[in-house]
């Protein structure tokens, strides 16, 4: 948590330190000018001096450059060390806190280059629940070989925890994970180091976009499984390439449901073809439970 | 004996004032010496490793003594320790002061290419000031000191 609390102001951190468990606290979210909110257990309150409320009036209200302060802290006043991130709408900050960025891009011969004069920034925590795919790991892991497994969920539901675990207990089980941790989120690597913990058996990647991670973690690393966080359609294609390969491939996607998948056109070839052996879908707050679906769905 | 004593002791006086002249120099083209130090590992870091700033420049050994406390002054800032981004003067000209200043400013300030560009221009400017203190330091430190030493005996022999 201390790396939530160097990135925002101490009237703020100490209503949180003293008002709030942490451990409850998934966001942050703070526009110029406007209430700070907080995402506390999955539902959305303003932060005041007493610490949560629903009373708009009684919030702190944000400075008018609160985003930019917050962001130039995030990236500890080195905004090139950020610069594609940023394009990319967020910064990795230390401790596996992902910051949300919106503001004015500045587009140079159609190419995003820069991102100004910054708006808002949603402070996202991680969440370390040791033990919580403890019951879907076994059902993945049948046999000896790890089922290709698409885990889904809205936003906010805690795909990135449960595939953090997964991740754990596969690797604790002695095969050779590669994690592709683009956004610095599931292992939340600094320093060589991983902050959070994904398994003794686990090879990092961090910082790295999927398709390269693919391709030099097949040829370097002989992974198992490759277990990554949020894909994308531009990434399917790398999935299928990985599971042809002999490779097991367990990701992220945002979905509600298999219906909802199944709507988006980039994601219906991938189920028709049958990549995935199985699609498991997380239910969040409060009752956090998780359904899995056969591959031929 | 005494009025030989009493040479000596303003010829010492002299040249210890002369001294301290000449320490002036030197510490004012030490720190120069270590800024321009600052701005080379911070381009040479930005050429591969691309580490926050504060990471670069706790990594420094740096041994001016002023320049050591500007920098942690900007690290206790940057790493948000502290809120604000004052620099100590200490003993700098004001002319140091400010172009100091204006490096605290701007590095970290910009991407990559516009922070290898203004690091460029910010070591050229340090290094033309590095080298108008190192004149002074050879040239008028040395002389202070010879010229400290002469009004010191000038002193004592008027003094008998």
């Amino acid at each position: 948590m201390e790396a939530l609390f160097r990135l925002i102001p101490e009237k703020y951190s100490a209503v949180i330190k003293a008002k709030l468990c942490t451990e409850r606290l998934c966001e942050v979210r703070i526009i110029n000018g406007a209430p700070i909110r907080v995402n506390y257990d999955g539902v959305y309150y303003y932060l005041c001096g007493d610490g949560l409320t629903r009373d708009r009036s009684a919030a702190f209200n944000a400075e008018n450059n609160s985003a930019e302060q917050i962001v130039m802290r995030a990236c500890s006043h080195s905004l090139f060390t950020v610069t594609d991130t940023l394009r990319r709408g967020y910064i990795a900050a230390t401790g596996g806190v992902r910051v949300g960025v919106c503001g004015a891009g500045v587009m140079s011969g159609g190419v995003l280059t820069a991102v100004k004069n910054f708006y808002s920034v949603n402070i996202r925590l991680p969440h370390e629940v040791v033990g919580c795919a403890g019951a879907l790991a076994p059902k993945l892991m049948n046999g000896g070989k790890i089922k290709n497994a698409l885990l889904l969920s809205s936003p906010g539901a805690g795909k990135t925890t449960m595939l953090r675990d997964l991740c754990r207990l596969i690797s604790d089980s002695g095969y050779n994970v590669l994690l592709c941790d683009e956004r610095y989120e599931i292992a939340s690597v600094t320093d060589g180091k991983s902050a959070l913990n994904v398994g003794c058996c686990t090879d990092v990647i961090s910082g790295i976009d999927k398709p390269r991670v693919f391709e030099m973690g097949i040829a370097n690393m002989s992974p198992h499984v490759i277990v990554t966080d949020e894909l994308f359609s531009s990434d399917l294609p790398y999935v299928a390439r990985a599971s042809t390969c002999g490779i097991s491939v367990i990701a992220t996607a945002h979905a509600k449901n298999i219906d909802e998948l199944k709507a988006k056109a980039e994601y219906a070839e991938i189920i028709k073809s049958g990549v995935f052996d199985c699609y498991v879908v997380l239910s969040g707050p409060p009752s956090r439970n998780f359904t899995v679906y056969d591959g031929v769905v | 004996m005494g009025s030989v004593f009493l040479l000596f002791v303003c010829a010492a006086v002299g040249t210890f004032c002369g001294y301290l002249i000449l320490l002036s120099y030197k510490r004012n083209y030490s720190y120069l010496d270590g800024v321009c130090a600052v701005i080379s590992a911070l381009k040479q870091n930005l050429s591969y490793k691309k580490d926050p700033v504060p990471v670069v420049l706790g990594g420094l050994n740096i041994s001016n003594l002023q320049l050591k406390k500007n920098i942690q002054e900007y690290i206790s800032f940057a790493s948000g320790q502290s809120l604000g981004k004052e620099v100590s003067r200490g003993f700098l000209p004001q002319e140091t002061f400010d172009s100091v200043n204006e490096l605290f400013d701007s590095i970290g300030a910009s991407d990559e290419s516009t922070q290898g560009a203004r690091l460029d221009a910010l070591l050229s400017k340090f290094e033309k000031l590095r080298e108008a203190a190192e004149n002074k330091y050879k040239g008028f430190g040395g002389m202070a000191v010879k010229l400290g030493f002469l009004i010191g005996l000038a002193v004592g022999v008027l003094a008998l």
